[in-house]
């Protein structure tokens, strides 16, 4: 065999969130048979065939779903199904809930097993023991702060990053994170996210004249940074610059709110909810600028959405960010937690003159189609899964 | 006293021991002759003794709601004249039938106490309560603390109009309070300032180390956006940029804690950070005595008991002009007062502290360790909570 045929992609939550979504299917149709697992947080199917879904909702599924696999690896696997036991028993795990997870995966047997989220490591080497090459991707949080706000991580990292196959990184930064813990950079490949350039149409655009309009976007949570641009604002609002803050994917956050109502931004910054993808789209293109305050990023899947739809994007300087934008050439970076650099350059943008501001937005543009696409992406993939049995040869 | 009067007290959980506002006034209360029930909304915990407790029921859906409900049933029938009054009260507040009486609901656990006083120890535990102490024929009273005027309105518009109209001794802890509430229409002879005290003795410090060469700054309080951690590490990062060598403790949890913990690590400051999370108040003294200067650059604050226990500690306190920290620290005379959300402003001034003589550094210690002493006592706190009760 000189190319994997059946990966098993486990992800946490059903169904994965868009960009784990559109690898799925672009590696369906490259001829991979997939396997999803995890926990459904509701009904959804895909209509191919070669992927198939494994996800239980609820006590009742899980009890289904144990006892048919139990039944299942006893009647086809007796001897791996023991080993598995075994392992499970050696690692004082809680029995049930593991094998819940686990013998779906031993039956089906896949050759490559795809850890999205590499903070489960420690519960998946076992696939080892059975044939399974191990492949985990490195995303963002749970390799930039996990380990250094729990050290227990950078333990568990350090003793089975050695175990891995194949790593995936998001990010040449998140690739050179890593290496401190153990992380062999020969064996890892950069693959970037990749959108699907026919849903960002870059079009004609019309600047506001008046009132810049600013946009961000994502959930609410500590390391989107928001407190800091909200203090930005009240840096751009005392040096008297005209400006419109919309936040988009924020629910009812006590700290913003207050933030908010304290600095006297009631006026100029609006919070709202998430929204459907189309509209957010036509906003993100109404907008002027689009910022990312980020402290912590792999590398931000907005920030690509901006530029593929012709938006300068202001962006902090963290994770993999400098890898998309050039300062000053296609968007603007500013360190991270400084919320006067950030008004800095968002005032920068300001003073663009329409010219500048086209030829910037251009080049973003350039850069997207060049670095992020879809199709380089699933090549990516490719490439990846092949490598590990490359090697073996 | 010719008869014991009763005191109701609603908490959302019931006081831990480092809770000393609650608890001293418990047992100041309790020794002085009065009979404490405590209302609690929160888990039952089997540690408290200090006075007996009662649960309010949650109205979950689970499988304890069909119970509670029938207990609520059963306690509006056995305490039917109660039950009809409360109904009444709500449907004159313009409750609709199906409001009023699942207010009755809600509240029933309340119907069989007899009660001098119910006093809500927040603000917002007396939201959808108002009706509640008429009906039982005791006053009523609440508190009202930082979070409840400055934080809980903001996602709650007019949550207090109601309370507002009810017939009601407000207790605050600040003159900053007591202007807010005013500014709301409530009347002042109703509301009387109580501040927050500490047991003094238990802080004095003899041998304060003021005059050590090594800068190390301490702040109690849990890892939450509103103690404004974000602002205070940013004017350490600024202090670390100017080659000031410092150590910094923060003594509390909370759900912020990867949040800081990333924030000191991207800032360069980690090595002079130390998170001990939470530690017994036994343990908290040698904290506030082996560390000179106290930080507390809240974004919001009621009053803040650490601030007083560092001052009665004799430490060097820096604080932010949050609402109630204003009133605990007098300004260039027991402490300094810096705007919030400046962080430039708080590294300037721990400079300027780091700069001040030995002689100054002691005038403004021991002013703070003797203002506490005359202003800020338990037995002053209880004795006005006698008269409150009047």
């Amino acid at each position: 065999m000189n190319r994997p045929e059946k990966i098993a992609v486990y992800c946490g939550e059903l169904p994965p969130p868009t960009f784990i979504d559109r690898l799925i299917i672009g590696l369906a149709n490259d001829g991979f048979k997939l396997v999803l697992f995890g926990t459904l947080k509701r009904k959804f199917n895909y209509a191919k065939p070669s992927i198939k879904v494994i996800g239980t909702a609820g006590k009742w599924s899980q009890i289904r779903q144990l006892i048919l696999y139990t039944l299942l690896l006893q009647l086809k696997k007796p001897k791996q199904k023991r080993k598995l036991d075994d392992w499970i028993k050696q690692r004082k795990m809680a029995k049930y809930r593991a094998r819940l997870k686990f013998y779906p995966v031993l039956y089906q047997q896949p050759d490559i097993l795809h850890l999205q989220w590499v903070k489960s490591i420690g519960e998946w080497v076992w696939v080892k023991k059975f044939g399974i090459k191990l492949v985990v991707s490195l995303r963002g949080a749970h390799l930039n702060y996990t380990p250094i706000c729990n050290p227990e991580f950078a333990e568990i990292y350090k003793q089975y990053f050695p175990l891995v196959s194949r790593f995936h990184a998001v990010s040449n930064a998140i690739k050179e994170e890593a290496i401190q813990y153990n992380l062999n950079p020969n064996r890892t490949n950069v693959i970037y996210s990749g959108l699907d350039l026919f849903k960002f149409e870059f079009q004609a655009k019309t600047l506001s004249t008046d009132c810049l309009q600013i946009i961000s976007i994502g959930r609410s949570h500590w390391k989107k940074g928001y407190n800091y641009a909200l203090d930005t604002m009240r840096i751009l609002k005392e040096a008297n610059i005209r400006f419109q803050y919309t936040i988009v994917g924020l629910n009812e956050e006590e700290e913003l709110l207050f933030q908010r109502n304290e600095l006297n931004l009631e006026q100029e910054v609006v919070f709202l909810n998430k929204l459907p993808f189309d509209t957010i789209k036509e906003m993100i293109r109404k907008a002027d600028l689009f910022l990312l305050p980020s402290v912590e990023e792999g590398i931000a899947n907005v920030v690509l959405e901006a530029m593929a739809l012709g938006t300068l994007v202001v962006s902090t300087d963290c994770g993999g960010m400098k890898e998309v934008i050039n300062d000053g050439l296609n968007g603007f970076i500013v360190p991270v937690r400084s919320p006067q650099k950030m008004a800095d350059a968002i005032q920068s943008v300001q003073k663009l003159d329409k010219k500048k501001y086209f030829d910037m937005i251009d080049k973003a543009r350039l850069q997207v189609e060049e670095h992020h696409t879809e199709e380089r992406m699933i090549k990516g993939f490719r490439e990846l899964y092949r490598s590990i049995y490359h090697e073996r040869k | 006293m010719s008869e014991s009067k009763h005191i109701g007290l609603v908490l959302p959980n019931v006081p831990s021991y480092s809770e000393t506002f609650f608890i001293s006034k418990i047992k100041g209360l309790s020794d002085n002759g009065f009979i404490v029930t405590l209302f609690s909304r929160g888990k039952k915990t089997k540690h408290f003794k200090l006075c007996p407790v009662v649960y309010l029921p949650v109205f979950d859906i689970d499988k304890s709601l069909f119970w509670n409900i029938l207990k609520a049933l059963g306690l509006i029938l056995a305490n039917f004249g109660q039950a009809k009054k409360l109904f009444q009260l709500n449907r004159n507040d313009g409750f609709s039938l199906g409001e009023a009486f699942e207010n009755v609901l809600i509240n029933s656990t309340f119907l069989q106490y007899k009660l001098d006083w119910l006093h809500f120890g927040f603000g917002t535990m007396a939201l959808q309560r108002e009706n509640v102490a008429e009906a039982i024929g005791a006053k009523m009273a609440v508190s009202f603390r930082g979070f409840d005027w400055y934080v809980y309105p903001i996602k709650n518009k007019n949550c207090y109009c109601r309370l507002f109209s009810k017939d009601v001794k407000y207790h605050v802890l600040s003159d900053g309070m007591i202007k807010a509430l005013v500014s709301k229409g409530v009347k002042k002879e109703v509301i009387v300032k109580i501040t927050p005290a500490i047991h003094v003795d238990l802080f004095k410090n003899e041998n304060f180390s003021i005059g050590l060469q090594q800068l190390n700054l301490l702040t109690v309080g849990r890892l939450h956006w509103i103690k404004g951690y974000d602002y205070l590490f940013q004017a350490l990062a600024l202090l670390k940029n100017q080659a000031v060598n410092f150590n910094y403790t923060i003594i509390g949890e909370g759900m912020e804690n990867e949040r800081l913990i990333f924030e000191a690590h991207q800032l360069g400051i980690s090595n002079n950070v130390r998170f001990v999370g939470k530690v017994g108040h036994d343990v908290l003294h040698k904290y506030y005595k082996s560390n000179q200067i106290y930080i507390q650059y809240s974004i919001q604050e009621g009053f803040c008991n650490a601030v007083l226990e560092a001052q009665a500690a004799g430490m060097l306190c820096v604080v932010s002009d949050a609402e109630g920290l204003l009133e605990n620290v007098e300004h260039n005379k027991t402490g300094w007062i810096v705007p919030k959300r400046n962080p430039e402003a708080l590294a300037e001034k721990i400079l300027d502290i780091l700069a001040l003589s030995t002689d100054e550094k002691i005038k403004i210690s021991k002013a703070a360790t003797e203002r506490v002493k005359n202003n800020f006592t338990i037995e002053n706190q209880i004795n006005q909570f006698i008269l409150f009760y009047q």
